[in-house]
């Protein structure tokens, strides 16, 4: 079984983000690209499979610029076995990314699909069910754990409040969550081997898609500065101010 | 007929009682400076701010006292002068050498409340701070502001600029930024004398004379307390990746730090061993970096755009069989986490009470002092644990004995006592530095004769004098 694995390359999780000045979007100027932490996740699951012999090939797609390569060969020394970009330059939105994968899916016939929940950078949450109703899959999102039974695959979803145990029929698509598993290091060795594995480019029109945005970015804005405190002079003040400035007792 | 400040230092030396619980009674002149929440006398304060990260002596100073002010330091320092009052500073009290006990009733000053950045200048790049900014602080500032403080060490979320001065505080980044003093442009200084010093303004070039700033850079607060830094910033460091090597025998791990350096750049080259590893893992639950375990470890840093460089070098350190395995992080959370299983150790291993020494020898004879500080505690105690890690990159080696469960605190320091002699007589041999930087304080003030001759101590002892008249600032650290 083949499984494929979305990834985006987004700000890394541990920068500090700057807007820029003129709100059209985020600086990325000198700034650290990694592969999103949900899509690490997935590429460690897919991995994991393979080493357990339930996966026999493990596939690692992105959908963006040629820099996206980076991120792909990551993914090839963390035990993906190929590797497949989808060029564009235009603005990767979700629906454009999952009709893209939708026709690449009806290609290479995988048995699952391992989505990240959602990216850090979008925040969306979206592009894992679209993909799910476009190539018309069942779908486990959120998952903690996945388990192959068979034909089927039975996924616990983190849902509000607890855990949901679902069991989908392959082809399915799954999507991380957090606590799934934790993505191992990638290995120099295994970073010199990656440079040998196949990295094929496709443009969507080889894939007959249009990823074209179909929204537009209007406004990028940071969140707004938090006030500074006051020291107050007394435990009476501060029940005043709690009563009625801040409103948060009665 | 007027009183000479040494008479009348004594009359009121002899002034002060001791209290029933043997703690000196606190000097009454501090009323007549501070306001009376600027000052601390309860016994959980005074053992809050008396310490620092040793724990050999206890904490007993007569009063903590927070200035506010440059102003309220020199008014203090005065009156201290006047009535032989010894004053201890404190910073984040993360010192590793006592330097910040109060262990005889002195009156700690903290600059706790001196915390603030009071003026950043972009074209100087220039950051004018109090005392009391937290190293971490800076690092903020300096990152808002599209620059970098490169000065980092595992205690930066606690220590201050004005202890990092004291101290001339080294930490990760030393092999490629240098240390604290590098990026001190002007120090404001309150001497012994209660004087206020105002050296070098931050200006790059001043060959006027002796350059008195770098004279408190490192002096450890026996001279002088700082009350302003003028800290340079740089430009801010690109992306940049962590590596982590499986390296089986400790001198390869110089000719894999040689390999490396004739490719790249690197921003650090640090080393812990399979002991350390172990205590830090078990420690903050972190997984095992590499598929095979082996004996040492160095952990690399450098930029982003290096890493074809890098890689080339490391696959020649593969060929040459010096290194076993490594891994590259990915993203900065990954170098986060490989940084965790270096910067982790000391505090994994501080249930174990550890012996700890901070030693230096060149970078080349390091293999050689290694085997033979094993050796020599091996010898002595062959159950004790030693726990070896630090920046080998610029010759920096930090040595932890642990404890043994069984045996009581008071006799394991007491057996380690017995081969420090040993010890830093290895060190003299090797033409090294007993505190590479830690500095002195209480803990090897004792052992300044393995690294400093004869003659050199007696100009310091001259310096001392010349600054601290009346042997008030920090007493007993550093020279005894």
């Amino acid at each position: 079984m083949k499984v494929m694995v979305p990834v985006k390359r987004v700000v890394d999780y541990n920068v500090k983000v700057r807007v820029k000045p003129d709100g059209s979007g985020v600086d990325l100027n000198n700034v650290k690209m990694s592969v999103n932490p949900f899509c690490e996740i997935g590429i460690e699951e897919a991995v994991r499979l393979k080493e357990a012999g339930s996966a026999t090939e493990v596939i690692a797609v992105a959908v963006g610029s040629t820099a996206c390569q980076e991120q792909l060969r990551t993914c090839l020394a963390l035990g993906a076995d190929r590797a497949v970009l989808i060029e564009t330059t235009d603005e990767v939105q979700p629906l454009g990314v999952a009709r893209a994968l939708a026709a690449l899916q009806a290609k290479e016939e995988a048995g699952l699909v391992i989505f990240g929940k959602q990216s850090i950078d979008g925040d969306n949450c979206q592009t894992g069910q679209m993909f799910a109703a476009l190539a018309n899959m069942p779908q486990g999102t959120f998952a903690s754990e996945v388990t192959i039974e068979g034909d089927k695959v039975k996924v616990i979803r983190e849902v509000d409040g607890g855990l949901q145990t679902v069991q989908l029929s392959m082809p399915a698509v799954v999507s991380t969550d957090l606590r799934l598993n934790e993505p191992r290091y990638a290995s120099l060795p295994n970073i010199m081997k990656a440079k040998k594995k196949p990295l094929d480019v496709h443009s969507p029109q080889d894939l007959g898609v249009d990823v074209a945005p179909t929204m537009e970015v209007l406004n990028v804005a940071p969140p707004a500065e938090r006030a500074a405190g006051i020291i107050v002079d007394s435990v009476e003040a501060l029940v005043d101010k709690l009563k009625n400035e801040a409103k948060v007792i009665s | 007929m007027t009183l000479g400040d040494v008479e009348r230092a004594a009359i009121l030396a002899a002034l002060f009682t001791y209290s029933a619980g043997g703690r000196l009674r606190m000097p009454t002149f501090l009323d007549e400076i501070f306001s009376p929440e600027q000052i601390a006398r309860d016994d959980d304060s005074c053992a809050n701010w008396g310490r620092d990260w040793t724990r050999d002596r206890a904490p007993a100073p007569s009063a903590v006292v927070f200035p506010k002010t440059a102003e309220e330091v020199q008014a203090l320092v005065r009156r201290a002068a006047e009535t032989a009052t010894a004053l201890v500073p404190s910073g984040g009290r993360t010192g590793l050498s006592g330097g910040a006990v109060a262990a005889n009733g002195e009156v700690v000053v903290s600059f706790d409340k001196m915390n603030r950045i009071v003026d950043f200048d972009a074209t100087d790049r220039i950051a004018r701070c109090q005392p009391g900014v937290v190293t971490g602080a800076l690092q903020s500032f300096a990152e808002d502001r599209g620059l970098m403080y490169p000065v980092d060490f595992a205690s930066s979320g606690s220590s201050h600029i004005g202890g990092n001065i004291a101290t001339n505080a080294g930490g990760i980044k030393v092999i490629r930024y240098g240390l604290t003093r590098d990026w001190v442009t002007g120090l404001q200084v309150v001497t012994g004398a209660g004087e206020l010093l105002k050296c070098n303004q931050g200006l790059t070039k001043n060959a006027t004379g002796y350059d008195l700033r770098h004279l408190f850079v490192g002096s450890e607060g026996t001279l002088g307390f700082i009350v302003e830094a003028e800290m340079r910033l740089a430009k801010a460091a690109q992306p940049h990746r962590v590596m982590v090597l499986g390296v089986p025998q400790f001198p390869d791990l110089l000719k894999v730090l040689a390999a490396f350096q004739q490719e790249i750049t690197l921003s650090a080259f640090e080393f812990f061993s399979q002991i350390a590893l172990d205590k830090v893992r078990a420690h903050r639950d972190l997984a095992e970096p590499l598929s095979t375990p082996t004996n040492f470890y160095a952990l690399l840093e450098f930029d982003d755009s290096e890493e074809d460089a890098a890689m080339a070098a490391f696959a020649r350190v593969m060929e040459e069989g010096w290194v076993t395995d490594g891994v590259l992080s990915q993203s900065d959370a990954q170098a986060a986490s490989l940084w965790q299983l270096r910067e982790g150790i000391s505090e994994s291993i501080a249930i174990y009470t550890p012996y700890k020494n901070d030693l230096a020898v060149k970078v080349s004879a390091l293999p050689e002092f290694l085997t033979k500080v094993t050796d020599c505690v091996q010898a002595a105690y062959p159950d004790y644990e030693v726990c070896w890690y630090g920046h080998i990159g610029d010759g920096n080696l930090h040595l932890n004995i642990l404890k043994p469960a069984a045996l009581s605190i008071e006799e394991f320091y007491a057996n380690c006592g017995t081969i420090s002699p040993q010890i830093f007589a290895l060190v003299e041999a090797a033409g090294g530095s007993i505190s590479a930087e830690h500095g002195v304080g209480t803990l090897k003030a004792d052992y300044l004769q393995f690294s400093r001759s004869p003659e050199q101590i007696a100009v310091m002892r001259g310096l001392k004098s010349l600054f601290d008249p009346h042997g008030i600032m920090n007493p007993g650290k550093l020279l005894v």
